[in-house]
């Protein structure tokens, strides 16, 4: 669980179109021509109200090409369907199934990490109802050129990492080989499964005003945004099924079987059921959601590299029990990130040795290693002739012109052209934002060109083009925005098969023109329209047999350690939270520290646990320091920091819990840490109270949720540990706070404890309000039947750790069973009588009972980390070279 | 003709234990025209549970293997067996002017321009720069022949720079060797590599070496012999022709070559990725000794 800084990293923005208000000549002026969206042919019941619906509101089209209107504003005629159906529905039904269909983005966590969003690492993805549209003959026209492209781009692949005859022959400049980062020279001559490079391709294409489609450029290593689409596709089937239903939309779950049966066919050994792991560079990247969301959909286990080790040229999983083999790896890791000993030296989000096990033939990588090279832009220059030297074709889906300014020729006529292109890094490593000469003031153009020709052949020009627009829904009206859409293909079989739909993305605001998801853009769902109706094909559950199986025993050991502290953290929180409950319910209600007894021991108890090292004296005896242990994240035990802590895991855990139990913890993200939130005065003990009872009841729903509805295999074992061993922690320092020191009149103090323990009501039922040390004290230490009792909590984790895999070497108990059953017996052989005996103001046999407790409660933490989770370690060179360790937000594919 | 005896230890002491090292190994020399090598032994210890040989993308002999057992000592000991011929000294005022083959190598395609003409662009630790350009410009006058220039270049650095074994490490970047004007050969190779592909020509990063000779009188101390870095560049027609800016020489038979590529990350000898481990200490020692004893030289090596 170690911390890594986000920084740097982010792909320019796709394509941007010609600024509107920038120094550029203001386009001629025209009219924008309003149009009606129609409303149904028949007329609107009389019942209904007459208000403008957002879909007949005046829809105002920008000059260039819109998806939905034609330049007279009338809607195209595949469009119709869909503003029928829409139609059918008042603004305030559509008004409230959007606030839905919010809820169901925000409760399902789909989130796209945003680098230096103060909102931190998961923003809620955005997503507009509207989808894109595309009608029969284009989608098909679009598949044509798409598979045409993607069988080029893997010749082309073939001939780089092969024989060279395209570098040989002039075809391609080798100035866009030899210098390219994404050129892996380990890679070349490697043999690829089914000779098969690409396995998911995605290109970004744009429509420019003339109505054509074109190719802004290709994701050929680990294309990303494919689970988004799905995503995009299953919130917009709930929100509007009928508008659905009536457009006749193609299903994408037969693109996904097709992309399974593809990756089952490359695996070098057991075909029938190869064992398949999605690779992550991990909870940092800004695209993790979708890992964990297509890992979940697609039935692969979510790895990141650390989970990974090569032995004997084989990839295994880490696991509990062992290593498991891997035959094949879905990457989302950049590919020269894969392997720090034969790639890129400086990361370590790869595995060592990968290439080779690539090489040996004993692990096929989707997409092949090294087919990041065919990134740079530069490429789309040559694929015209590519096409018809390779395919004997001519390229039907065209590129967005494109200059390669190494080339003299097309230096010269970029910079004659200057005002007309955007210019772009040769290579995305390069990290340049894109630059558009046309924006600059006249010294600082002359400047840039002046760079351009010092070194022509880092850069590549491309004409802008002025993107076709498509409807949003903003603030209840429907807006054209800029639009891009990623369309996706994978191998299938011999050829390639395109994805029925997409990820479209437009720009944030009207005046906008970047279309990026990091500029804060947004998402639609892509609707590819049949003819006729359309199978209504679904992914999950598969046909055929199913393997009986209650097995599950793979669970790599970083999930394993990640349950561990989603447990924990969830039982501090917990926990801490009912301390805390008692103390603002007792501040609220009285004036004073002379009406409330109990009151030092409560506060000494909270310094125990939220400050063990502090000293235990006065501290914190104001209602600012109870203030602080709730909302100050910088106070390592205050509520916040728990809650933050716990957040952070859950989000790291997505695909290991179920939805239900993330929904639950999402309840959380609104936890305040700013008591200043409140107003100016902060918030009165009886708001602080009102947070408190509200988290408690999260809390347990979670807790409630852990017990009933997961399947207790070594996952849930994790959890539970995690939990009891908090639990067991918590109550000791409680205990030790509590009634260590027993005041005058214990009374009070006695019944807090209760309630600290939640177990006021169990007591009350059986000695009704007799308040007794020795009774208090067998209830929260030794009776086993009392869930929130030290003894039970031990006992739960003998249970555990005897049920854990173990390595087959003898009977004898392992370190963490020894420690688990010495706690247990310590605390069962112990009497109650002896521990509620005062001596001299204090318990000394309940003192050293806990101090024992409280001592083993670590070491066992530890005995279970360093039995299951040691192997976690990382890898290191063995040279003495000073490594920069880079974080996960700089591999991986943006959107 | 010089024949070798070279023996190559490499260890690694850990602190702690390790579980599992991968490895890649450059430490059998390359064949080539003035070098013919036999007799090449590797013993590794502990037994590596994976050792395979192959031939990496520049053509030179590339060893992978892991040690899969748990161990807090590596060992890697390799002997050869080498013979070295000098090449014919080119005549430098015959080579062709430099910028013929820089311009050449940007349009012909034909094999041996291509193969070279990858060596011209920027490598990880190697990165050209108009600072580097500038350095140039003394040597490189327009229409020097090319042998002629790079000699005066490979005399500059070696009177301008000082030999400094604690000036920099492994990891110390081009542009501070530069500016501290300190270094030693692999520093003044990246150097040498990093002026010459600034002014657009082909040039590459050779791994060998050298075999010191004892001053008069004295008996040769085994193992005090090092690794040595040096440069090769492409001279057109001509072929390649090597530089050794550390010592000032054009190499000859003194000089064995294991590997060559980009720059030191292609060609490191032995390059390891650990589990486990803490701290390390690595020992390396080199000999390289004569079979035919009898070699007299006044002259200070360095590598």
């Amino acid at each position: 669980m170690s911390e890594v800084s986000v920084s740097g990293g982010r792909e320019p923005p796709e394509y941007v179109c010609p600024a509107l208000g920038g120094p550029t000549p203001p386009l001629a002026p025209r009219p924008t021509p309003s149009i009606r969206m129609p409303s149904s042919l028949s007329p609107p019941p009389p019942d209904e109200e007459p208000a403008a619906g957002p879909a007949r509101s005046a829809y105002g089209v920008s000059h260039g090409f819109d998806e939905a209107a034609d330049p007279g504003g009338v809607p195209r005629p595949h469009w119709k369907p869909f503003f029928d159906s829409l139609d059918e529905l008042s603004p305030a039904e559509l008004g409230r199934r959007w606030r839905e269909a919010q809820h169901l983005i925000r409760d399902n966590g789909v989130t796209y990490n945003v680098y230096g969003d103060p909102r931190g690492i998961s923003r809620p993805w955005q997503l507009d109802p509207v989808p894109l549209l595309i009608a029969p003959a284009e989608a098909a026209l679009l598949e044509a050129g798409l598979v045409q492209r993607a069988r080029l781009l893997e010749l082309v692949l073939g001939d780089l990492y092969g024989q060279q005859r395209l570098l040989h022959n002039g075809s391609i400049p080798p100035e866009l080989v030899f210098p390219n980062p994404g050129f892996l020279r380990p890679a070349h001559g490697v043999k690829l499964p089914d000779n098969r490079f690409l396995h998911l391709y995605a290109a970004n294409l744009g429509r420019g005003a003339d109505g054509n489609w074109r190719v802004l450029g290709d994701r050929t290593q680990a294309p990303s945004g494919a689970g988004y689409a799905l995503e995009n596709r299953i919130v917009m089937t709930r929100t509007l099924p009928e508008a659905f239903r009536d457009c006749q939309v193609y299903r994408l779950a037969p693109f996904f079987q097709a992309f399974r049966d593809t990756l089952r066919a490359i695996s070098p050994r057991n075909r029938e059921n190869p064992r398949i792991v999605l690779l992550t560079p991990g909870p940092y990247n800004e695209t993790y959601f979708e890992h964990a969301y297509l890992a979940r959909y697609l039935g692969y286990t979510l790895v990141e590299g650390g989970d990974l080790t090569v032995r004997n040229n084989c990839v295994f999983l880490k696991v509990l029990g062992g290593l498991q083999q891997v035959d094949v790896i879905f990457r989302r890791l950049d590919d020269d990130f894969c392997d720090p000993l034969e790639l890129r030296p400086d990361s370590f989000l790869g595995v060592p040795g990968l290439m080779h096990a690539v090489r040996s033939g004993n692990v096929a990588v989707a997409n092949a290693l090294g087919t990041g090279v065919l990134e740079t832009p530069a490429f789309l220059a040559y694929l015209p002739r590519l096409c018809r030297e390779l395919l004997g074709e001519d390229l039907k889906l065209e590129s967005v012109p494109t200059w390669w300014c190494g080339d003299p020729v097309s230096l010269r006529y970029v910079l004659d052209n200057f005002t007309d292109v955007v210019v772009k890094p040769v290579f995305p490593a390069m990290r340049m934002e894109p630059v558009f000469p046309g924006e600059l003031a006249a010294d600082q153009r002359a400047a840039f060109a002046e760079r351009v020709s010092a070194r022509p052949a880092d850069f590549v020009a491309q004409r802008k083009i002025e993107l076709s627009t498509t409807p949003v829904m903003d603030a209840g009206r429907l807006t054209p925005r800029k639009m891009v859409l990623r369309a996706y293909l994978t191998a299938h079989r011999d050829g390639f098969k395109a994805m029925p739909g997409g990820l479209t993305r437009v720009s944030a605001s009207a005046d906008t023109m970047v279309v990026s998801m990091q500029r804060g853009g947004g998402s639609k769902d892509t609707w590819v329209l049949a003819d006729g109706p359309v199978s209504d094909f679904s992914l999950l559950p598969p046909s055929g047999r199913v393997q009986l199986t209650r097995a599950g025993g793979d669970l790599p050991s970083r999930a394993a350690d990640n349950l561990f502290w989603l447990g924990r953290y969830a039982e501090r929180a917990e926990g801490t939270t009912r301390l805390l409950r008692c103390i603002v319910v007792r501040l609220a209600e009285r004036s004073g520290f002379a009406d409330v007894p109990e009151l030092p021991a409560l506060l000494r108890t909270m310094v125990l646990t939220c400050e063990p090292n502090a000293a235990p004296a006065d501290a914190a005896g104001t209602e600012a320091g109870v203030f602080r242990a709730v909302f100050d994240p910088t106070y390592p035990g205050s509520l916040a920091t728990a809650v933050r802590a716990l957040r952070r895991v859950a989000s790291i855990v997505r695909d290991l819990i179920s939805i239900d139990m993330w929904r639950v913890l999402s309840g959380l993200i609104d936890f305040p840490t700013d008591p200043q939130s409140y107003g100016e005065d902060g918030p009165t003990p009886a708001d602080v109270l009102d947070l408190l009872n509200r988290t408690v009841i999260t809390l347990s729903a979670f807790g409630g949720l852990a017990v009933e509805s997961m399947t207790r295999a070594e996952g849930w074992r994790f959890l539970d540990m995690g939990r009891k061993l908090e639990r067991a922690m918590h109550l000791n320092a409680m205990l030790k706070g509590m009634l260590v020191h027993p005041p005058q009149h214990e009374g009070p103090t006695l019944d807090a404890a209760l309630e600290v323990a939640d177990s006021g009501m169990t007591y009350r039922r059986r000695y009704l309000s007799n308040l007794r040390a020795e009774a208090v004290l067998d209830l929260l230490v030794f009776d086993e039947t009392n869930p929130r009792s030290l003894a039970s909590q031990l006992a739960a984790l003998e249970d555990d750790v005897n049920h854990l895999p173990r390595p087959p070497r003898g009977s004898s108990r392992s370190p963490e069973q020894r420690f688990a059953l010495a706690a247990v017996n310590a605390v069962r052989l112990a009497e109650p009588e002896r521990l509620a005996a005062v001596k001299d103001g204090h318990r000394p046999a309940l003192a050293e009972l806990l101090d024992h407790v409280g001592g083993w409660l670590p070491i066992m933490s530890d005995a279970i980390t360093l039995q299951y989770l040691s192997h976690l370690q990382t890898s290191r060179h063995l040279a003495s070279t000073e490594l920069v360790r880079r974080t996960a937000t700089d591999s991986g594919d943006h959107l | 003709m010089i024949r070798y005896r070279i023996t190559h230890d490499t260890s690694y002491d850990y602190s702690e234990v390790v579980s599992l090292c991968q490895n890649v190994a450059h430490l059998s020399p390359r064949e080539c025209v003035r070098q013919r090598a036999d007799d090449s032994v590797m013993t590794i210890s502990p037994d590596p549970a994976v050792i395979e040989d192959r031939t990496d993308y520049f053509g030179n002999p590339v060893s992978y293997f892991t040690v899969q057992e748990q161990h807090r000592e590596l060992t890697v000991s390799v002997t050869h067996r080498v013979e070295v011929w000098s090449p014919p000294p080119p005549d430098p005022a015959a080579t062709p002017a430099w910028e013929l083959v820089r311009d050449r190598l940007r349009t012909d395609h034909t094999p041996a321009w291509l193969d070279a003409y990858q060596y011209a662009f920027d490598s990880r630790y190697v990165a050209a720069d108009p600072r580097y350009a500038g350095y140039a410009a003394a040597s490189f006058a327009a229409g020097r022949p090319i042998v002629a220039a790079a000699l005066d270049l490979t005399e500059r650095i070696f009177e301008e720079f000082v030999y400094d074994p604690r000036a920099t490490t492994l990891a110390t970047p081009v542009a501070e060797v530069f500016e501290k004007r300190r270094g030693v050969c692999q520093d003044f190779a990246h150097l040498m590599l990093a002026v010459l592909r600034s002014v657009g020509l082909a040039a590459r990063y050779v791994s060998g070496y050298l075999a010191t000779v004892p001053a008069p009188g004295k008996p040769r101390l085994v193992g005090a012999d090092a690794t040595h870095a040096w440069v090769s560049v492409f001279c057109g027609d001509l072929g390649w022709v090597d530089f050794d800016p550390t010592n000032n020489q054009i190499p000859g038979d003194r000089y064995v070559l294991l590997a060559w590529g980009r720059d030191y990350e292609d060609v490191s000898p032995l390059k390891g990725v650990i589990l486990g481990g803490g701290q390390h200490v690595v020992r390396v020692s080199v000999d390289v000794r004569p079979e035919e004893e009898g070699l007299e030289d006044r002259t200070e090596w360095h590598a």
